[in-house]
């Protein structure tokens, strides 16, 4: 991640007519956002679209390549992949939306309180978050997935964990930026109360970079989700996952590419997505680092 | 210097300290008994089991087994493993430690010079087509999964193509999907640092006298400007080795390749708690250890950063 | 004059020396198995990666032929004793340890002492002790010698039973050297082994590969090749193509990779094919899920598997249909049990009638199992769920935690299976279903079924046994205690060049006398 001078970061786009005019014009982010709108698409209306029930099995019709009936085919037990990476979308989607809700919260919370209070709350947050970081987070979720046995709840409580130390770090910035600005002392010296300032002052003017953050940061979420489901730790059968089904997949690579490489393909465009949105939203409300 | 530096490796004991307990704690808290793994068929012998037991002194209290056991490790011992009967965790280790690191300093050899040139070329002809290409490829890059990247080249390069072998490790041949693989996110990362880091060095003054000053462009830019941004570049690729160990773990899954990355995923899925241990200590240290020497680089170049409570953004 | 004739005898040397040391004498059998052993030690296996290592190095009273008989190994002949239980064993004369000393009677016993001896970690082994006099003394440390065992002289030995033992003879021990530990010290399988074998320990990279050596002092004759090579591969697609590359010469595969080696008519004619010396059977514990109590609910269970849509479509072929709990190429085994058939309009029936018709009444139950049967377990929630209406939800746990639990009669509904350890059908019959047995996981007993057992284990003569044995088991199968589910074989394949090596039931193969040509 490029090292911004923090104070750049810290506005509101003032125009929203303009910032949408300069969204449309910026390929890059129309491309991200179509993928990512088609995607929540699919995730919602997977039980419309999926022509197939996910979990059904039909063993004389296993591995079968695409026809009319499985348009890409079936996979070990006969279920049709097309459906099963249709609602496997869904849990990539449940999956980063609650890791993402959970950290923010958290670390926004504990970010701005952090930056805005100092002292031994910041001395505290700051030090747990160094741990955090010192442990290399791969390790973390897989450990804590371990612990606590396979589960989409537990995959979620392990990315969050890994997760919220980013988010908590980048809002302390952001906030120790915030609070030496004219009106931030202006409400101090009327006597608001602090966590009025916190959520009617500060917050409305750092929530853009953490949006960035944030649409970035799915993109991660989803490949570690199905990192974990890759090596067994993640959602558990029947419930179809990206990962579990390239893990599948990759045994059958030779004879049968279609569930690998459909799911493989899937995940890839995905997070591209979400990331080709990031950067488009960085570009636009940042326009420091416009290097256009 | 001295000071920031003897600051830093005091901060680096509290996190070591962490990492032990709860490492140590998130081990014995996995579901599943280690002396049932080792009785593995014959879990009815009970007068078995309690001879494991006490052998491996797990009849002990936790706090009594924690104490013990970093006692030991403080000399250097770290047991013996649970899966590899009478085995020392240390000898268990030994040949995943020659592979692992190789594999990443290898991909990290491909992927600097490669991101650094891409991302300085991207940003020299900037809005061209090199820079669109470049930027897809970046983006491609950060994207895509390791494992589904794999799962694409293997289907081409092993199956379809037939050049190169699937998986395994021990010859050049068999090193290429794999460490190419770890390379190309790795690339992609350090290609959009340079290319951000390129565009601002050219805006730079001492670029613009150069130019005024008559030299050609190439000299202006590979002399000159590139020069600049190498050192920013190497910091970051501290953080970003310390990434690439953790994408080791899925990478000799998949190629079977007999790494410290694979074994740990291998021991963690067999309770064999020692080795789990040893190797996620290992990887923190290691970790902590690239993080520290990258801020005193970073300390090193920029004196503001010393000051109490900078870090990395 | 004397510079030409050096020249001529080089010339002539090169072509000679090349014969000698080409690659072609050079010739080491390359096989695979999918992990570590957890040790290769004689006295602590327990698995069959490191049984496959051990076979090759140590020997018993007996070795057993790929169509499961007994041929005598280390005992040349045995006899009943006439006084009491037991068995007086002839040993093999002229047979050297890798170490260089003679094979004799007080070997027999310091393996059996160190198999039982508390500190010790006894596997397979120890557990066909259990009989001998003397063992729970040894055990318990009240002794430091095993009373039963009697050294007659340099080879004969007698062992006593405190009840009839009549399968003894058969079961499988590794004699080890007892001398190794004082020339070598206690981590003395580090180093080197113990055993009789045609082939020795080399060196053990962990991870990557377990060597052996040829043993050219090997009492059945030198072994052909030059050593045994055991790549560790976890994959078998990954082994698969190594074995295409030529990097192995015989492939052991897992059940995912049978499509690939079956549906390739290249390999038709290296492929190993033959059934597992193993029972496959549905757990259905009676005490943790109340509806398992009704025969009918068990009987419905059985009727909704579609088993030859398993053998097909999840096994592609490399499967048979079980119809009880015996197993060909295992005597004792039962022909004429009539056969399963995947019925869901009679299993529907079946469940209405027993109360729970469509599944209405019936809780949600977990179906357990490990890694391996994830595809299987997940078919048969989904296909319950289908037929009969059951709320079956798929769990997959962790190995060594399931054995325990299962052991203790803990899981209430989970597929497994038991390979045999000797080459009889009690193995089966009494090990798995006796009411009395640690390894009756499912908890299912019947005293009619039990005095049979019983009655058999007594009984010397084959006919008599397998006569109570078919009895038994027609009690089995009446009853429903168990769905049995396909037994699936063995695949392998092998390079043309490659001869006399196959695939024993039990899993493993015999490289004596492997060929390379």
């Amino acid at each position: 991640m490029t090292n911004p001078p923090l104070a750049a970061l810290a506005f509101a786009p003032s125009d929203p007519g303009r910032f949408r005019r300069r969204f449309v014009r910026d390929p890059k982010a129309c491309a991200g956002a179509a993928i990512v709108l088609l995607l929540v698409a699919i995730a919602i209306l997977a039980p419309a679209l999926a022509p197939h029930p996910y979990d059904d099995t039909d063993l004389l019709g296993a591995w079968a390549p695409p026809s009319w009936a499985h348009w890409v085919g079936t996979d070990k037990l006969g279920r049709d992949i097309l459906s099963r990476l249709l609602f496997g979308a869904r849990t990539s989607l449940v999956v980063s939306v609650s890791v993402l809700g959970i950290t923010l919260t958290v670390g926004i919370t504990l970010g701005m309180l952090a930056g805005y209070l100092g002292g031994w709350v910041d001395s505290a947050v700051s030090r747990l978050v160094d741990i955090m970081f010192a442990f290399p987070d791969v390790v973390f979720a897989i450990l804590v997935t371990a612990v606590l046995g396979p589960s989409m709840l537990t995959v979620i409580a392990a990315l969050s964990m890994v997760w919220w130390p980013g988010i908590a770090r980048l809002t302390r910035a952001l906030v120790l930026v915030q609070r030496n600005e004219m009106f931030v002392e202006a409400a101090i010296v009327c006597g608001t109360p602090v966590g009025r300032i916190l959520m009617r002052h500060i917050l409305p003017n750092i929530v853009p970079p953490l949006i960035v953050r944030a649409s970035i940061g799915i993109g991660f979420i989803i490949m570690a989700e199905a990192t974990l489901s890759l090596l067994g730790l993640g959602v558990q059968e029947p419930q179809p996952s990206w990962g579990s089904m390239i893990r599948d997949g990759l045994e059958a690579l030779r004879t049968d590419p279609y569930l690998a490489l459909s799911g493989s393909a899937m995940l890839a465009v995905t997070i591209i997505g979400f990331n080709l949105l990031g950067d488009g939203l960085r570009d636009l409300l940042d326009p420091k680092l416009q290097v256009r | 210097m001295t000071m920031f530096l003897v600051r830093r490796l005091l901060g680096l004991v509290p996190v070591l300290a962490v990492a032990i307990v709860l490492t140590f704690a998130a081990l014995q808290s996995l579901p599943g008994d280690p002396v049932a793994v080792m009785l593995s068929d014959h879990s009815a012998d009970v007068e078995l089991a309690a001879r494991l037991r006490a052998e491996y002194g797990l009849d002990q209290p936790m706090w009594r087994q924690f104490l013990t056991y970093v006692t030991h490790v403080v000399e250097g011992d770290f047991g013996l493993s649970f899966r590899f009967v009478h085995t020392p965790v240390i000898e268990v280790l030994a040949d995943g430690l020659k592979v692992s690191p190789l594999l990443a300093l290898a991909a990290l050899a491909i992927a600097f010079p490669l991101g650094a040139f891409a991302g300085s070329y991207a940003a020299i002809h900037r809005n061209r087509w090199p820079d669109t290409a470049v930027i897809l490829f970046l983006v491609a890059g950060i994207s895509i999964p390791n494992f589904a990247l794999a799962t694409f080249l293997v289907y081409v390069l092993s199956i379809k193509l037939g050049v190169l072998p699937v998986a395994g490790w021990g010859s050049f041949d068999r090193a290429v999907l794999p460490v190419l693989i770890l390379a190309i996110p790795c690339a992609a990362y350090l290609a959009r640092l340079a290319r951000a880091l390129m565009l601002e060095v050219l805006q730079q003054d001492y670029v613009r006298t150069a130019r005024a000053k008559g030299m050609s462009e190439r000299v202006v830019v590979w002399r000159h400007a590139f020069r600049n941004i190498l050192v920013p570049l190497l910091t970051q690729t501290g953080v970003i080795f310390g990434g690439l160990l953790s994408t080791t773990f899925v990478v000799e899954t998949i190629f079977n390749i007999p790494g410290l990355g694979r074994l740990a995923i291998q021991s963690i899925f067999a309770r064999d708690y020692p080795v789990a241990m040893a190797i996620i200590l290992l990887f923190t240290l290691f970790y902590a250890l690239i993080n520290l020497t990258v801020d005193l680089l970073c300390a090193a170049i920029d004196p503001r950063l010393r000051a109490e409570g900078a870090g990395r953004p | 004059m004397a510079f030409r004739v050096l020249r001529r005898a080089a010339t002539l040397a090169i072509p000679v020396a090349l014969v000698i040391w080409s690659p072609a004498n050079a010739k080491t059998l390359r096989v695979n198995i999918n992990a570590d052993p957890s040790q290769i030690d004689p006295l602590t296996y327990s698995e069959l990666n490191s049984y496959q290592v051990l076979e090759q190095v140590y020997e018993g009273f007996t070795s057993i032929t790929p169509d499961g008989r007994a041929l005598p190994a280390l005992a040349v002949s045995w006899a009943p004793l006439s006084s009491g239980y037991g068995f007086r064993f002839n040993l093999r004369e002229g047979v050297k340890f890798h170490s260089g000393r003679l094979f004799s009677a007080k070997d027999v016993k310091y393996t059996f002492e160190q198999l039982l001896k508390p500190g010790g970690q006894g596997g397979l082994s120890a557990q066909f002790l259990g009989n001998v006099i003397g063992a729970a003394d040894l055990k318990a440390g009240r002794a430091t010698d095993l009373a039963g065992v009697k050294i007659v002289d340099e080879h004969t030995i007698e062992v006593s039973f405190t009840k009839p033992d009549v399968l003894f003879p058969i079961y499988e021990f590794f004699f080890m050297d007892s001398g190794i530990v004082a020339e070598l010290g206690a981590d003395w399988m580090t180093k080197s082994d113990a055993g009789t074998g045609p082939f020795t320990f080399k060196q053990w990279k962990r991870g990557v590969e377990v060597d052996l050596a040829a043993n050219p002092g090997y009492w059945g004759g030198a072994p052909k090749v030059d050593g045994v090579q055991f790549l560790i591969i976890p994959t078998g697609d990954t082994a698969l193509s190594q074995y295409d590359a030529g990097e192995l010469d015989l492939v052991n595969l897992p059940e995912n990779s049978f499509r690939r080696a079956l549906s390739n008519p290249a390999y038709q004619s290296q492929t190993i094919k033959v059934p597992k010396a193993q029972v496959r059977y549905m757990g259905m514990n009676q005490n943790l899920y109340a509806p398992f109590k009704d025969k009918r609910v068990r009987e419905a269970i059985s009727l909704s598997l579609d088993r030859d849509a398993m053998i097909k479509g999840l096994y592609n072929g490399a499967a048979f249909p079980l119809n009880g709990q015996t197993v060909p190429g295992i005597p004792g085994y039962n022909p004429d049990i009539p056969a399963l058939k995947y019925d869901p309009e009679r299993a529907k029936a079946l469940l209405a009638e027993a109360g729970f018709a469509g599944g209405k009444g019936m809780p949600p139950v977990e179906i357990q199992c490990t890694e391996p049967f994830r595809d299987e377990i997940t078919y048969y929630a989904n296909q319950l769920g289908k037929v009969l209406g059951m709320q079956v939800i798929p769990k997959v746990v962790e190995r060594a935690t399931f054995i325990k639990s299962m052991n203790a009669g803990e899981v209430a509904f989970f597929p497994w299976s038991w390979t045999a350890d000797y080459p009889d059908a009690m193995t089966f019959l009494g090990e798995m279903w006796l009411s009395k047995s640690p390894f009756n996981r499912p908890r299912w007993s019947n005293a009619a079924f039990d005095k049979l057992i019983d009655q058999a284990s007594t009984e010397p003569d084959d006919a008599k046994r397998f006569a109570l044995y078919r009895q038994a088991e027609k009690i089995l199968m009446d009853d429903w205690a168990t769905a049995p589910l396909p037994a699936t074989s063995n695949i392998a394949l092998r390079k043309p060049n490659v001869k006399n090596v196959t695939v024993t039931p039990f899993g493993y193969s015999v490289f004596q006398d492997a060929l390379i040509q």
